[in-house]
């Protein structure tokens, strides 16, 4: 009959297990002792040991003793279903290897378990004077202290599957987050650590680099951790090169020693836009949770592949925002410019008693290379018509060198040539090599009925009196193509009531879908055919008559023309 | 981004101030472990844990830290945290932490409400 006050007493000294309290650096000890002292205590015996079962070939564990008592560290069964004593039944304590191992030898042996699962086993020796232990107490208890650890068990397991369903739901989260919160970060920088550190976090990793492509090689961005190379490619052989270039995964299990010194697994994604391999996001040291370095699982491999999805989204997003910022940034720049070179040609026609004039100026892009200006003196009106090979940017920054330079010998009343031998000299000296201008530079003197002109390489001039379109030829090299070349007025007669055109071959070199061009000859007979219209009637037809050519086709050249006729 | 933790304590009676500097995986949460046992071993029932400058957290450090805010609950005492990325608020709210322990957003917060004189 089992006594209740002896129960009672040892609930009491098993009271720390059932609490759970038992946390210290090695709770299964603490455990352990904790049986060890009731059971040697509730049954007078003069030690013992508790052994615990561990799922490897050795079987049971030895994980507590007391003082007096000599025990093998390892057994491996059998152990008596049953509380056993020497007294009841000698054979079935002999059956179990440890009674005798035991010095002195355990009498009494007490297995712990749950339904069909051992959890371990205490063997206890008793003193020699002593009787038969209180078998139904011993079996109480033992059923207790099992119930105990199984609970125990049960409530670890619990905990471990709480902790590892929130991880996985963590992780989902996770995913969901990265591609949130990476999609809104345009700045390679931020989006960079950013990945680094959701790749470190997702896989519990102690090392992070990411590559990104540069021609045929992927060179390091970004590392958390120290790495060895600039590029992945000194860190791996040409194979596996070619196999991460392919989209490939690789993987290294052990010793991989590879992009980060000493680490031992390593697993290395591609990251794939639909420009091909963009980067690679490696990870190395798969933290575990009982401590040190384990290989990444399939499931490692699955989480870091479907974050390197996002990650290639992210990193195209961002290089189209840094390619869009660039293009607004240029385009700033470029209405700048094109502000500064509209200021640089006329606003409005100047009013000079005696000059009928008009203009056509049409630049081709949003900054253009012809140019063209008036100039008044002592009644003579002086026109410039200019083209600057080539377009854009460089085109106009000439302009604005030719411009500075053409006002200032205008306004010093010079002769035409020496001007045209002025600017020859300072546009090839400040000039790159391949740059030229061809102009026109006219003075109209309306009193003695006079042109005079220089013509260096451009197209020649029309002035249209009697019904024909007499061309004032050119006699010169474009300007800043060779240093040594000189200028000299040409003169021509000028009546009253003639009409000046002056115009670039963005004009006549128009061209239509057919890759025709608008011509000279066209537009020789347009001027003879239109002489007697006022010249801003002449300028429209003209600029109609181009655009109607092209029949929709996009402008090629800058469009520049000036028209002067002179009143009797 | 700092690759070792370092963790520097400012005691004040029976609370203490931990401010953990880089990556809290195995290694930074033992060491935050470490430095949690000694002020409880200690006799400090207040613990606030400031991670201004820490980005990064693994599950394995978060398994450590719960181990830290369980006993802590043992003895009675009570764990906070402050100052946490939105990342890592949101990976303590979704990993339980926050059940257990309270969060405020800055340190002086939490010194208005917490027994740290």
């Amino acid at each position: 009959m089992l006594s209740a006050e002896k129960f009672n007493h040892f609930l009491r000294d098993v009271e720390a297990l059932g609490r759970g309290a038992l946390r210290g650096e090695n709770p299964l000890t603490s455990q352990a002792e904790v049986i060890l002292s009731a059971f040697v205590r509730h049954t007078g015996a003069a030690g013992g040991a508790v052994y615990m079962h561990r799922d490897t070939p050795a079987g049971y564990q030895l994980v507590v003793k007391s003082d007096l008592i000599t025990a093998p560290d390892t057994f491996d069964g059998p152990v008596p279903l049953d509380v056993v004593d020497r007294s009841i039944d000698d054979s079935a304590v002999i059956l179990c290897p440890l009674s005798a191992a035991m010095t002195p030898h355990a009498d009494t042996l007490v297995p712990i378990r749950q339904s069909k699962e051992h959890f371990g086993l205490i063997a206890l020796a008793r003193h020699r004077e002593e009787g038969v232990p209180d078998l139904e107490l011993l079996r109480a208890a033992s059923n207790y202290v099992g119930a105990l650890i199984s609970n125990q068990r049960m409530a670890t397991e619990v905990k471990e599957g709480e902790f590892q369903l929130k991880y996985r739901l963590w992780e989902l989260e996770s995913l969901y987050d990265i591609g949130l919160s990476i999609a809104s970060t345009l700045n390679l920088e931020q989006l960079s650590d950013e990945i680094l550190i959701r790749t470190l976090s997702l896989l519990n990793t102690r090392s992070a680099a990411l590559f990104l492509r540069r021609d045929k090689r992927f060179f390091l961005h970004r590392a958390f951790g120290e790495v060895r190379n600039e590029f992945l490619d000194d860190e791996i052989n040409a194979d596996q090169s070619a196999r991460i270039a392919a989209g490939e995964v690789l993987q290294f299990d052990s010793g991989a020693d590879c992009i980060f010194p000493g680490c031992h697994s390593l697993i290395a994604i591609p990251i794939q836009s639909e420009r091909g391999v963009i980067g690679v996001l490696a990870a190395a040291d798969r933290e575990l949770r009982e401590g040190g370095i384990g290989p990444f699982t399939q499931n490692d491999v699955r989480l870091l592949s479907q974050f390197g999805t996002q990650v290639a989204i992210a990193l195209e997003n961002s290089r189209l925002h840094r390619e869009a910022l660039s293009k607004q940034e240029m385009q700033r720049e470029l209405e700048v410019a094109a502000t500064i070179q509209r200021d640089i040609l006329p606003r409005s026609l100047p009013q000079i008693p005696g000059f009928e004039l008009a203009t056509i100026s049409r630049p081709a892009r949003q900054l253009g290379g012809d140019y063209h200006a008036f100039f008044e003196r002592d009644g003579v009106l002086s026109i410039c018509v200019a083209d600057v090979a080539g377009k854009s940017v460089p085109a106009a920054i000439l302009v604005s060198a030719f411009h500075a330079a053409i006002q200032l010998l205008m306004d010093e009343g010079r002769d035409l040539g020496e001007i045209a031998t002025e600017l020859n000299r300072h546009i090839h000296k400040w000039s790159a090599e391949n740059k030229f201008i061809t102009l026109v530079l006219a003075s109209i003197d309306r009193e003695a009925g006079i042109v005079r002109y220089v013509n260096a390489g451009h197209n020649p001039p029309y002035l249209v009196f009697d019904g024909k379109a007499h061309a004032l030829q050119s006699h010169g090299l474009p300007i800043g193509l060779m240093a040594r070349s000189r200028y000299s007025v040409q003169t021509a007669r000028f009546p009253a009531g003639a009409l000046l055109a002056v115009y670039s071959d963005g004009i006549s070199e128009a061209e239509n879908p057919d890759d025709d061009e608008f011509g000279s000859e066209r537009l020789q007979q347009m001027l003879v055919d239109h002489d007697a219209a006022p010249c801003p009637a002449i300028a429209e037809r003209i600029a109609q008559a181009v655009e109607d050519f092209a029949a929709g086709l996009s402008q090629k050249d800058d469009q520049t023309m000036i028209l002067v006729r002179t009143q009797a | 981004m700092t690759e070792e933790l370092r963790v520097t304590v400012d005691r004040r009676g029976n609370g203490a101030v931990l401010y953990t500097r880089g990556y809290i995986n195995n290694v930074g949460g033992e060491e935050i472990a470490n430095r949690a046992y000694e002020l409880m071993d200690d006799g400090v029932t207040t613990l606030l844990l400031n991670l201004r400058e820490t980005k990064i957290v693994n599950s394995i450090g978060i398994s450590i830290l719960i181990e830290i805010i369980e006993k802590m609950m043992e003895r009675g005492g009570k764990i906070a945290f402050c100052c946490l990325t939105p990342v890592i608020q949101k990976t303590f709210q979704i990993m339980g932490l926050a059940q257990f322990s309270t969060i405020y957003p800055d340190e002086d917060t939490a010194k208005c409400e917490l027994p740290l004189a």
